[in-house]
């Protein structure tokens, strides 16, 4: 949305292929938790990830802004190209990655500052406000995109732990599209949230959609099927299935798929 | 079964089977034991305080003589005061209750009333103030350690003369100023304001205190930042492989090594290879950093280790570096726990003794020290010369350092509480 002839340029080229994995391997140490992943995720999309718990659907999500890379015995193989370029390159510093793939996490986990500084915090670090006005609209624009901003508009200057568990993470879902990012990661953004939270969660990534690619992990079907229009099904390490969501829910290609989605494995 | 209304259901009445009989008695069992633990504990400590008061308090107050001294222009002259004869001086003022003392053994008995400071107490005044020659001032000066332990009821009259310091006479003597109201016991500020000194009536802990002050300052100077950067490095930066388990280990058992050894590596580098002053407060300071620095690193890392990964996570996913991350996130909020680390250490420094015996800490030097580079007694150094000292007056002065000894640690461990209390913070 800061970017946004960048963003209109890559359309073009890309397809409108966002992210393309090619061969994706991950190892922890000796264990192959994720095999031969290939995938073609599209911008101005929502990609729910599905699948029983450790098929690794989350580790395939944390490589894509190199999260990764954190863990020491974490071994990443094969290619993973946003708009194009290889973001397992050298010359890519994932810093400046994590800037363009943010990423929202299963636990809210605002930062113990004030709610103005945990979204000014990431245009902070990368230089995205020249002045304190620039910040000032930067921090109002991510708060009205994550439907935060009616409810912190008066509060700005309390720490953000102090709100709700819907509103932290809408809080967090304000912090990671502060720094412009083209792609928003959600690992169970809604997992630790009460219902009608999650509902607003939904309708938010609904919306996020505009101008984002947004890749959601989740263990509720019934939340891929209502936010996802693509849907990916994890199964021990492989990508079982990938396709429409209203196809992958209907009528599944693969046994194992089937299986899932009707209750017998997971 | 037919008498439901009358007692409840046996499924979840406490007397129960005897599985719950059972349960219960282990219940009670360990319970009685952590009460008679902790009140073993309770009884030490209360055993150790009352008998360190009940010894030490002694040494709060100090018996004083009040004289009225003519200073004679014929035996003190403004030109020359370090030759003046304060002494004659005072032993005039003290021969107005004793006239029939004669002879020089009895008039130099009666002189040693006072203590050996006291002229040098009435010198200083003169000297500060040359017109008070030729007037007649009020003194207020110590009595010795033997009269000081008569008037504290430390002396028993009735045993046999022989095997006491004072005799009849001068106990008598000592009576006869005490019913003419020449006899106070104020405050012993002289405790904390003097240094040390062979007298006990004049022996205070300033030199000690201002020496544990310069020491510890030392110590923290060294040993806080090299501490946090090491462990800073050790938990955030360096690769987890067999040379940082290496150096874990080491550091482990760094905090563990017998303080006397770090002494002895004192004495040898920093003294024999260095050159540097034996007995200086820096030196100790040094010393005591290399003992703290593991408690430090091993606090500090603790508490990077317990700052959620959520918010580690939270600032990586924004896109900070690691140095970010460390500095802005995880530092600050591991700091309460760091600092209370280190208080703890330096108040496990501020009681070590046997490294500072070892680099000469434990010298007799009769005054407070003005820079780390002077020599200088440490607080447990001087409770240990003072312990080893033969006069009765320092059996009660040993007892009152270590209770102010007691006082700084309970603080210093009060300061960590409060800040731990006051930065903890939720997520």
């Amino acid at each position: 949305m800061y970017d946004a002839p960048n963003l209109a340029e890559s359309k073009v080229t890309q397809d409108n292929i966002k992210i393309a994995a090619r061969k994706v391997q991950v190892y922890y140490d000796d264990n192959h938790a994720i095999k031969d992943v290939d995938v073609d995720i599209l911008d101005n999309t929502v990609t729910a990830f599905i699948g029983p718990s450790g098929c690794g659907k989350s580790t395939f999500l944390r490589c894509i802004n190199r999260m990764n890379d954190t863990i020491d015995i974490c071994r990443v193989e094969g290619d993973i190209l946003l708009d194009g370029q290889d973001i397992y390159d050298k010359r890519v510093d994932p810093v400046q990655l994590r800037a363009k793939v943010g990423m929202v996490f299963q636990k809210p986990n605002p930062f113990p500052k004030s709610i103005y500084d945990n979204v000014a915090y990431g245009p902070r670090i990368h230089g995205l406000a020249r002045t304190k006005a620039d910040l000032d609209e930067i921090v109002e624009k991510s708060l009205r995109r994550a439907a935060l901003w009616n409810e912190a508009k008066d509060r700005l200057d309390q720490p953000g732990t102090g709100l709700s568990g819907g509103q932290q993470q809408r809080l967090c879902i304000a912090r990671a599209v502060a720094t412009a990012p083209e792609v928003l990661l959600m690992d169970e953004p809604c997992s630790a949230l009460d219902p009608i939270a999650t509902a607003q969660v939904e309708e938010l990534i609904d919306e996020l959609r505009q101008d984002y690619s947004v890749v959601i992990v989740t263990h509720s079907m019934q939340q891929a099927a209502r936010v996802s229009q693509k849907t990916a099904f994890f199964h021990l390490g492989n990508l079982v299935e990938y396709g429409d969501t209203g196809t992958i829910f209907t009528n599944p290609e693969d046994e194992r798929t089937e299986s899932y989605i009707t209750g017998r494995i997971g | 079964m037919t008498d439901h209304s009358a007692t409840p259901p046996s499924s979840i009445a406490s007397s129960g089977s005897a599985l719950m009989k059972k349960r219960n008695r282990h219940q009670k069992v360990l319970q009685g034991l952590g009460i008679a633990a902790i009140s073993f504990a309770a009884l030490m400590l209360f055993i150790l305080i009352s008998s360190l008061v009940s010894t030490g308090y002694k040494a709060f107050y100090q018996t004083h003589i009040q004289l009225e001294v003519f200073i004679d222009p014929e035996q003190i002259s403004a030109d020359n005061l370090q030759r003046g004869n304060f002494d004659d001086v005072l032993l005039d003022s003290l021969k107005v209750y004793f006239p029939d003392v004669e002879g020089r053994a009895n008039l130099r008995k009666l002189e040693s009333i006072l203590s050996n400071g006291a002229q040098f107490k009435l010198r200083d005044r003169v000297q500060a103030d040359p017109s008070l020659i030729g007037e007649t001032v009020t003194v207020n000066v110590p009595v010795s350690d033997d009269y000081d332990q008569l008037a504290k009821g430390m002396v028993d009259r009735d045993s046999p003369a022989n095997q006491r310091k004072l005799s009849d006479i001068q106990i008598g003597w000592f009576d006869t100023l005490d019913e003419a109201g020449a006899i106070t016991q104020p405050i012993n500020w002289a405790l904390l304001t003097n240094a040390d000194s062979r007298f006990p009536e004049l022996a205070g802990l300033k030199g000690a205190l201002v020496g544990s002050f310069w020491a510890l300052l030392v110590c923290f100077l060294i040993s806080f930042p090299l501490g946090i950067g090491a462990a800073i490095y050790l938990e955030e930066f360096a690769p987890k492989n067999k040379w940082s388990d290496l150096i874990e280990v080491n550091i482990n058992n760094l905090a563990a090594v017998p303080s006397v050894v770090f002494g002895l590596l004192a004495l040898a580098v920093f003294i024999g290879w260095f050159g540097m002053p034996r007995s200086a407060p820096l030196v100790g300071g040094m010393t005591l950093a290399l003992m703290t620095m593991p408690t430090i690193i091993i606090a500090t890392r603790a508490a990077l280790k317990a700052v959620p990964p959520s918010i580690r996570e939270a600032a990586l996913g924004v896109g900070a570096s690691k140095h970010q991350v460390v500095f802005g996130h995880v530092l600050p909020l591991a700091m309460p726990g760091i600092l209370t680390g280190t208080i703890i250490g330096l108040a496990q420094a501020l009681g070590e003794t046997a490294p500072l015996l070892l680099i000469g800490m434990n010298a007799f030097i009769t005054s407070a020290p003005d820079s780390p580079l002077d020599s200088a007694t440490a607080l447990p150094t001087q409770i240990f010369i003072w312990a080893d000292s033969p006069e009765r007056g320092f059996v009660s002065r040993t007892s009152a350092a270590i209770l102010v000894l007691l006082t700084f640690l309970i603080a210093m461990n009060a300061i960590a509480i409060y800040l731990r209390s006051k930065f903890e913070r939720k997520w």
